[in-house]
């Protein structure tokens, strides 16, 4: 039986090469008549007794050569000059007929045609076929531990988690494990973390709807609030998307994003008890409850939206995040890449939003202290609504209205015209000399930089950071904080207005313990 | 496989052999970074404070009668110790702004050159303030921008620190090793495959893959080949025309150019990873970030393999354990970077100062575009690695390097593959190392 298959291989073998005038190599044969590797070279050197002559025969003669120092070497020979080749080789070493052809190619790369047209075609299968490539059923040696796992988006979490890129689970020292149980929490993190705002037209990607629905006006700081949370996963999200490629968060958001919504809501917003918007947190989770439901339907159907939806928020998104991120975990070293200038600046924005922003926070400022920690709630507040700005026009009276509320106090009374004076009013009063005196002084402190602190009477204190060795940049008024802001990404500086400077340093003091506006407030204003 | 096949190949149906891996890349990830608009300085002073404080304590031992100094603290005449970190005003090195005057061209290309000059001077600085450096002993065209090391000498009355003797901090120290398994297993290294360039040759390539898997040669080859418990690819695995790359949208017809070495180059994964532990490391040519360190290539990438559990996509610099070996490598960034600062006879004396200056680029950020960390700086070596590789290099080399404590490290220099067809191979067994050599030439 064997020997009657052979020789039908046999008989093709010679169609092909002689007639199709195709090489055809032991790794072709094999993978086109389903026999190991190693038959397929047997294949081969009888079809060479048998019919070689007038065909051209590529050996393979690896080895050990016959050097002082150890070279192990694979070299392709012809017949003809066989016996003088392995002289070379040390006497064990291994031959094996690699291809036959009818004539051999004059760069010897074209041998590999064939063949890579094969593994193409096996490449190209989808991808949940195993086929003779993917599992490497015909090699001699063979792996136990190799396993394939087509199950699309779960891999692409495993870089963000762990150290694998592709599921092999880091317990130290264990080479090849399942995948860990830790990635579908890393997915709901990014689920939670992927809320964007409503801005992508695509609705029926769930990710996109329930972010913008969960980020819209007032909801915004609380969404915000949620996404402080996941921060580690903001943060791994933001770099990823904004430097040129490195892991799988993309597979996260819009792969299994919707059905770990809901139940990563939970536990998100669970979290973020330490924040001071605590009433907040429930609206939140009853937001993004809502949101989860309504597009949990539309989830499946629509990956391509996804897909385009995911790519066009993802930029929007990234710039919100690393906002977020910034603000809340920075907190201490805030005051460091602050601008020198005074918070004037910033009033030059068109926006009206960014308007409000500066102005209320300027209007704040005397109220705050600039040293506390915990300002970033307003501030995450105030550039959100700032960013979403940029992109939502048709928005901007509700967030208004909302940052308004949120913010409480004395901004709530103010309209555009008004607070355009109030900004100007508290521009004056912040650049008057005549209200107050900025000094300088100069210490190095405990990291070896240079500090210049510029003090305003009892008001405020900005710190400028040099560089004791380079050229002293000036960074003052753009650059820490435009960086802060739009780290080391060009593209998502213009949306970052310098404003933001001055506004994030007042901001910060903000609102924390503000009152709040009620959530309902959002409910009955719809 | 065939029942045909079943009678003959039970005898020999090998097993590969598997080896334990850890990997220790987190150092090198950068997705936790937070950019706050800070400087370089702050990754200087980590460095300088790291390693200030093993040279304190080794300038003890050193030199225990001389005084430590600051900067300021010199006297005219007093002999002590300083430690700082050096700098190096070099003539000839390249300015930003000249980079700029130049027309830009398609291809950007540096051409790796030399900048010294025989007029470069070393500055010594720390937290308090710098001070040229004198003197024969301490040569400007060993060392490079960012070095850290402790000088014994004295201050002249030309306001120079004229130097009588160096300390440097030497090779960390090392975890020691049982010398535990008789068997034999090896590690493959290769680097520079170039997918897509005109040098590289795939069937070099499928041959390498076909040797490693084990489809390849008889019984013997086999065995040999069941024993490769991993494969390391150190960088520049794809090369894309930067005509292609000039930031203008790609017609239909041109965008299978850029696509083509990727999808290449992951087909030939997917065989890999099919059969043995794959790890693979960006480099200058890859579709990576520019900056060390380098971040792993993203699996969207590799379709193919990336759905292996084999297939490991990592840092550049690369750190990670086989069988309780260290083994730490980059794609040759940081080794071709000191070759245009400084002069030494091969790019394996190179790697060797690195370990002994125990910091993996030393001229990052000066010369290699860095990520400005503010809180550590990850590529101080702190344990001395057993195996140290360095991808990309111009040919072959292998050396062992001794430290003072009994430090044993196995330096490797891994050629491109693409223009020599050789990979290297290392025995984890006792660390030796040799070449795996591919020819396709027929003209014999």
């Amino acid at each position: 039986m064997r020997e009657a298959g052979t020789l039908d291989i046999l008989g093709e073998i010679h169609a092909l090469v002689s007639d199709k005038l195709q090489v055809v190599s032991y790794k072709w044969l094999s993978r086109n008549f389903s026999v190991s590797s190693n038959d397929a070279k047997r294949i081969l050197q009888e079809f060479v007794e048998q019919n070689g002559n007038g065909l051209e025969i590529v050996y393979c003669l690896s080895g050990f050569l016959k050097e002082s120092s150890p070279v192990y070497r694979i070299q392709f020979v012809s017949g003809v000059k066989l016996a003088e080749a392995k002289k070379q080789f040390e006497d064990n070493c291994s031959l094996q007929v690699y291809s036959v052809q009818a004539c051999v190619p004059k760069d010897p790369a074209a041998i590999w045609n064939a063949e890579f047209v094969q593994a193409e075609e096996l490449f190209d299968q989808p991808s949940t076929l195993d086929n003779c490539l993917r599992d490497n059923r015909f090699c001699g040696v063979s792996n136990s531990f190799v396993k394939r796992n087509v199950n699309g988006p779960s891999l692409g979490v495993a870089p963000p988690l762990s150290k694998n890129a592709a599921g092999i689970t880091i317990s130290p020292k264990v080479s090849n494990a399942p995948q860990t149980p830790a990635i579908p929490q890393q997915k709901a993190k990014v689920q939670q973390s992927s809320l964007k705002s409503r801005q992508s037209p695509t609705v029926t990607a769930p990710v996109v709807k329930t972010e913008s629905n969960a980020t819209d006006s007032n909801a915004q700081a609380r969404s915000n609030v949620g996404k402080v949370t996941a921060v580690p996963a903001n943060k791994k999200k933001v770099n990823e998307k904004s430097s040129s490629g490195t892991s799988g968060s993309l597979a996260n958001m819009w792969g299994r994003a919707s059905v770990k919504l809901k139940p990563a809501c939970a536990p998100e917003t669970n979290k973020d008890v330490q924040n001071p918007i605590g009433n907040l947190v429930t609206a939140e989770a009853q937001i993004c409850a809502h949101e989860a439901m309504d597009t949990l339907i539309s989830d499946d159907d629509n990956e391509d939206a996804q897909c385009v939806s995911h790519k066009r928020t993802s930029n929007g998104e990234g710039k919100r995040k690393r906002q977020v991120v910034f603000d809340s975990s920075d907190e201490d070293d805030f005051e460091d890449a602050v601008n020198l200038a005074s918070p004037d600046p910033p009033k030059k924005n068109s926006s009206p939003i960014s308007e409000i922003n500066t102005k209320t926070l300027l209007v704040e400022k005397k109220n705050l202290n600039f040293e506390s920690p915990a300002e970033d709630q307003t501030e995450i507040k105030q550039e959100k609504t700032t960013e979403r700005e940029s992109k939502l026009p048709p928005k901007e009276d509700e967030v208004v209205v909302s940052l308004d509320k949120t913010n409480g106090k004395s901004v709530k009374t103010l309209d555009p015209k008004d607070e355009a004076l109030v900004i100007n009013k508290a521009t004056d009063d912040v650049s008057n000399s005549t209200k107050r005196k900025r000094v300088c002084k100069t210490r190095i402190d405990d990291r070896g930089r240079e500090v210049t602190e510029v003090v305003w009477e009892g008001e405020e204190t900005e710190n400028k950071n040099t560089d004791k060795k380079d050229t002293v940049t000036e960074t003052a008024n753009n650059r820490p904080t435009g960086a802060k802001k739009s780290p080391a990404f060009a593209s998502k500086a213009p949306s970052n207005p310098v404003g933001k400077a001055g506004a994030k340093k007042a901001g910060k003091g903000g609102v924390k313990d503000g009152k709040q506006g009620n959530i309902m407030s959002f409910f009955k204003k719809v | 496989m065939g029942t045909e096949a079943m009678e003959v190949d039970a005898a020999t149906n090998l097993e590969r052999k598997q080896a334990t891996y850890r990997s220790m890349d987190e150092r090198f990830e950068i997705k936790n970074e937070m950019y706050r608009g800070q400087q370089y300085s702050e990754i200087y002073f980590i460095r300088l404070h790291s390693i200030r404080n093993l040279l304190n304590t080794l300038a003890q031992k050193w030199k225990p009668h001389l005084p430590i100094c600051t900067v300021l603290g010199l006297e005219k005449g007093k002999e002590c110790i300083l430690i700082g970190t050096l700098y190096k005003h070099m003539k000839l090195k390249p300015c930003i702004l000249d980079e700029y005057s130049k027309e830009r061209s398609a291809v950007p290309i540096v051409k790796p050159h030399n900048f010294m000059h025989s007029d470069d001077q070393l500055i010594l600085e720390d937290e308090s303030g710098r001070v040229k450096l004198s003197g024969t002993v301490i040569s400007p065209s060993f060392f490079v921008t960012g070095t850290v090391v402790a000088l014994h000498g004295n201050e002249t009355n030309a306001g120079d620190f004229l130097v009588q003797d160096i300390l440097e901090a030497g090779l960390p120290p090392q975890i020691e090793l049982p010398l535990e398994s008789s068997e034999d297993k090896y590690v493959v290294f290769v680097s520079g495959l170039s997918v897509g360039s005109g040098a590289s040759n795939p069937l070099q390539f499928q041959l390498l893959v076909d040797h490693i898997t084990g489809h390849l040669g008889d019984d013997k080859e086999q065995v040999v080949a069941s024993k490769i418990v991993r494969v390391v690819i150190a960088g520049n695995s794809v090369e894309i025309s930067p005509g292609l790359l000039n930031g203008q949208t790609l017609a239909a017809k041109d965008q299978s150019r850029l696509y083509g070495p990727i999808k290449e180059l992951d087909i030939m994964l997917t065989q890999l990873a099919a059969a043995v532990p794959v790890d693979i490391m960006p480099g200058p040519s890859d579709p990576a970030n520019f900056a060390l360190p380098q971040q792993p290539l993203h699996r969207c990438l590799f379709p193919g393999a990336s759905v292996y559990n084999t297939f490991m996509s990592c840092t550049n610099p690369h750190l990670f354990e086989i069988d309780n070996l260290r083994f730490l490598g980059t794609s040759g960034q940081n080794i071709d970077d000191l070759d245009k600062y400084s002069e030494a006879k091969d790019g394996l004396e190179f790697m060797e100062r690195t370990l002994r200056w125990r910091h993996v680029a030393p001229t990052a950020p000066n010369t290699l575009g860095c990520y400005p960390f503010s809180d550590r700086d990850p590529f101080l070596i702190e344990s001395c690695p057993n195996v140290y590789f360095v991808g990309n290099q111009k040919k072959y080399d292998t050396h062992i390097s001794r430290g003072s404590e009994g430090q044993f490290v196995r330096l490797i220099s891994i050629p491109k593959f693409s223009e020599s067809g050789v990979a290297v191979v290392l025995n984890v067994r006792n660390l030796e190392c040799h070449k795996l050599s591919f020819s396709t030439q027929l003209q014999f």
